[in-house]
């Protein structure tokens, strides 16, 4: 058994009234992609943030690399790669600049990995991110996010409004770092069938609670009716209102 | 919601609902401690100017200035930005350009109508102060009016927005101060404001229709006359950070200095006949970046902590550490402004031997050495205080709570509107004065105390979360102790012990030298970025 990258134990979080993560226990192996899925509102965001040490755990503990990240956030982000659905790069900034100021954070960045990939989205150094689309400063967010190459690829619903093609070079990255590198990543969305096509293992979550945790063949098998594997849609539908297939 | 009137109208008030509800606080105050006052048999007379502005001017000018925030949507609106500060989420209702403007406009008008007429009918005090009727509500409207319009407004270029409502305000007041000074009556003041708010109100539904068609020019290529540079590498993290605070927000004191200080400089051409007017506007320049840079710390301290920047590899202290080294540049550098433009202004408007002439007589009184420090002494606390008013409210602005911002925000009004002229009133009491004096001491030792108490916990905090390394909490120790020192040996030198004792003076620096407030940025940060 090879040690967690990510231990979560006994998480809980309250909004005020709202229990938005109910004792949650996860462990996350090194060097295989996780796909956290729920409904919107489910507390996968919440969940990520932990991991991010951006929210504190008021009951429980999580350890990333061992390490706490609320005490010891160098020690957990410098070996990780984070890229959000709400890109906020700060506007003002070129391409250039964006990868000149993110280098200066991480020893490991590859110089010549960070132009490959700019070239490969096409990213025009003198651009501003401000005057980038949407799709486009998505990639911008996933150079910096890969360049370094980060032992954890943390992307919280990445492709959540992007083209296919954007989404494909998402995808890509993620299936390259794991087939290539033999890194861990962290991947959250509720495109299912993204999910489906990337993940080894599936962390289904509802109500702020893990309703499912388990290598994606295991979640199919278990759901089989017959002859017919269901599709991750079904399961999670299934789940959701609160019936087997 | 029955119209887009009421709708526009409901979001201005559940918004801004606590702060309204406070600055209505203020006149009804006021009101029932007249009623109190005048039950209880006494009379209040405000017969001088200072006392006026200390009960009516500042407080009304403050509640105005928020209003103008409120109604123009400057709280929620990038001003330096080119697009317009209007809210691009209203664009797409199905309304008129001309209810989107009129509506905000009409609501922004009739709450400074309101404010006006509260004062006048409830804060007012007897004094021997003839205040007029009607004008000021309709200037307030004029100045709110054009703010919105040219506030609306797309631009060519960033900052232009700021230059641009500055000088066309500055102009209208300097109207209102010729006519004044012509001793116009109500009708003539009414006649000279009547036509702006219709002009204004034309121009904000032109600008809406821009800003909603996204008529944006850009006039930024034809300024830029070399292509970027492509730059090193940053040697560490730190200066990554730093490079990116001084992007962010560094240059804010240093461009407001610049676009006042000519202004205040070309003064200098106006009076340099009048040489007590020539030294009063060399004042006004020395004090410009203390005072600005009032304005400046919002910037500094009150942009919000971006998941971009939480999620950097930086300690929060280093975080911290970067902001107070670009404060530090941005303070330097706002000086330098002025160190410079100031004597090529003196020199060029001749009024060079008049400054001169003043530093020789100086010179005769108290010696060339004693001269050169003390006019040293006097930039160095200029220097100081710029970047105390830039460092101050960090830890505020750092903690991202937007309760503690609104808090502070009002406590400083509340000051300013209460205990000012609590403590005017005090200075007028002879007998107050001299207690206070002799128990100037005891006050002090209580401040220094509540400091040094307030320092120690967030010191123990510090060290508990481990935010800040021994060394560094050692080392912080010893600038500070030796600041304190420095300061107290110059208040020594200054001073002779018969005027001031000595003991007083050591209080004085240990109060002069920023602390704990300082010191409890970095927790202020982490309890905002690990929430």
């Amino acid at each position: 058994m090879s040690e967690s990258v990510i231990a979560i134990s006994g998480l809980t979080r309250r909004f005020g009234a709202k229990t938005a993560l109910a004792s949650v226990t996860l462990s996350l192996p090194r060097g295989a992609v996780y796909g956290l899925v729920g409904a919107n509102g489910a507390g996968k965001t919440t969940l990520i943030k932990h991991i991010l040490g951006l929210l504190r755990a008021q009951e429980g503990t999580v350890r990333i690399f061992g390490h706490d990240p609320v005490a010891d956030p160098v020690a957990v982000l410098s070996r990780f790669g984070y890229l959000s659905e709400e890109n906020d790069i700060p506007g003002w900034m070129r391409v250039d600049e964006l990868i000149r100021y993110s280098r200066a954070f991480y020893p490991a960045w590859d110089d010549a990995y960070a132009e490959e990939l700019r070239t490969m989205f096409a990213l025009d150094p003198m651009a501003k991110v401000k005057s980038l689309s949407k799709g486009q400063k998505a990639r911008a967010g996933l150079l910096i996010a890969l360049a370094h190459r980060p032992e954890l690829l943390v992307l919280d619903e990445p492709s959540s409004g992007l083209d296919p093609i954007v989404r494909r070079d998402i995808l890509g990255a993620v299936i390259r770092s794991v087939a290539e590198e033999g890194r861990t990543v962290l991947f959250s969305s509720h495109l299912l069938e993204e999910v489906e096509q990337v993940a080894d293992h599936v962390t289904m979550i509802s109500g702020g609670r893990i309703v499912v945790s388990a290598p994606l063949n295991e979640i199919k098998e278990s759901h089989r009716a017959g002859e017919r594997v269901p599709t991750l849609d079904e399961i999670f539908i299934a789940h959701a209102a609160g019936a087997e297939p | 919601m029955r119209s887009a009137a009421a709708a526009i109208g409901w979001e201005f008030r559940r918004r801004h609902r606590w702060g309204l509800l406070a600055l209505a606080c203020y006149p009804v105050a006021m009101a029932i401690l007249r009623i109190f006052l005048y039950a209880s048999g006494r009379s209040v007379h405000i017969d001088d100017e200072q006392s006026f502005a200390f009960v009516v001017a500042v407080p009304l000018t403050a509640t105005f200035l928020y209003l103008v925030a409120v109604f123009s949507f400057g709280l929620s609106g990038d001003l330096s930005a080119r697009r317009s500060i209007y809210p691009a989420r209203m664009f797409t209702l199905p309304v008129t350009n001309s209810a989107l403007a009129g509506w905000a406009m009409l609501y922004g008008a009739v709450a400074v109508t309101i404010l006006w007429a509260a004062t006048r009918l409830l804060a007012l005090w007897p004094s021997g102060i003839e205040v007029p009727v009607i004008w000021p509500a309709l200037l307030a409207a004029s100045l709110l009016a054009w703010t919105q319009a040219l506030t609306w407004m797309p631009y060519a270029l960033p900052g232009l927005r700021v230059v641009v409502t500055i000088l066309w305000l500055a102009a209208i007041d300097a109207i209102i101060m010729i006519a004044l000074n012509y001793k116009a009556g109500e009708l003539v003041m009414l006649a000279i404001l009547a036509p702006h708010v219709p002009l204004a109100y034309v121009t904000a539904r032109y600008a809406i229709a821009r800003a909603r068609r996204g008529d944006e020019p850009d006039w930024r290529p034809l300024l830029r006359v070399a292509a970027p540079r492509r730059r090193e590498h940053f040697p560490s993290p730190s200066r990554a950070q730093t490079w990116l605070e001084w992007r962010q927000h560094g240059r804010s004191l240093p461009a407001a200095v610049g676009i006042v200080l000519p202004f205040e400089l070309a003064l200098f051409f106006v009076f340099r006949d009048t040489p007590a007017l020539v030294f009063e506007m060399l004042i006004v320049v020395l004090t410009t970046p203390p005072l600005l840079a009032v304005f400046a710390a919002a910037t500094v301290s009150g942009s919000s902590l971006t998941k971009f920047i939480a999620t950097r590899p930086m300690t929060s202290a280093s975080l911290i550490a970067a902001k107070l080294k670009v404060t530090i540049a941005s303070t330097l550098a706002a000086w330098l402004l002025v160190l410079v433009a100031t004597p090529i202004a003196l020199k060029l408007s001749g009024t060079w031997p008049l400054v001169m002439e003043r530093v020789h007589r100086l010179v005769e009184v108290v010696g060339a050495p004693h001269a050169a420090i003390a006019m040293l002494l006097v930039f160095v606390a200029l220097l100081a205080t710029t970047w105390k008013q830039l460092v101050q409210s960090l830890y505020i602005g750092m903690s991202g709570r937007e309760w503690l911002v609104k808090g502070s925000v009002f406590l400083a009004l509340a000051i300013v509107a209460v205990i000012v002229p609590a403590a005017h009133w005090a200075m007028t009491n002879r007998r107050l004065v001299a207690l206070v004096w002799k128990a100037g001491g005891w006050i002090l030792a209580i401040i220094v105390c509540l400091k040094l108490a307030a320092a120690a916990s967030i010191v123990i905090r510090l060290y508990d979360k481990q935010l800040l390394s021994d060394r560094t909490l050692i080392l912080g120790a010893l600038f500070w102790s030796a600041t304190v020192f420095a300061v107290y040996g110059v208040l020594a030198w200054t001073f002779p012990e018969v005027v001031i004792r000595r003991y007083v003076l050591a209080l004085v620096a240990i109060v002069a030298v920023p602390l704990a407030r300082l010191s409890a940025a970095p927790l202020a940060l982490a309890w905002n970025r690990h929430r």
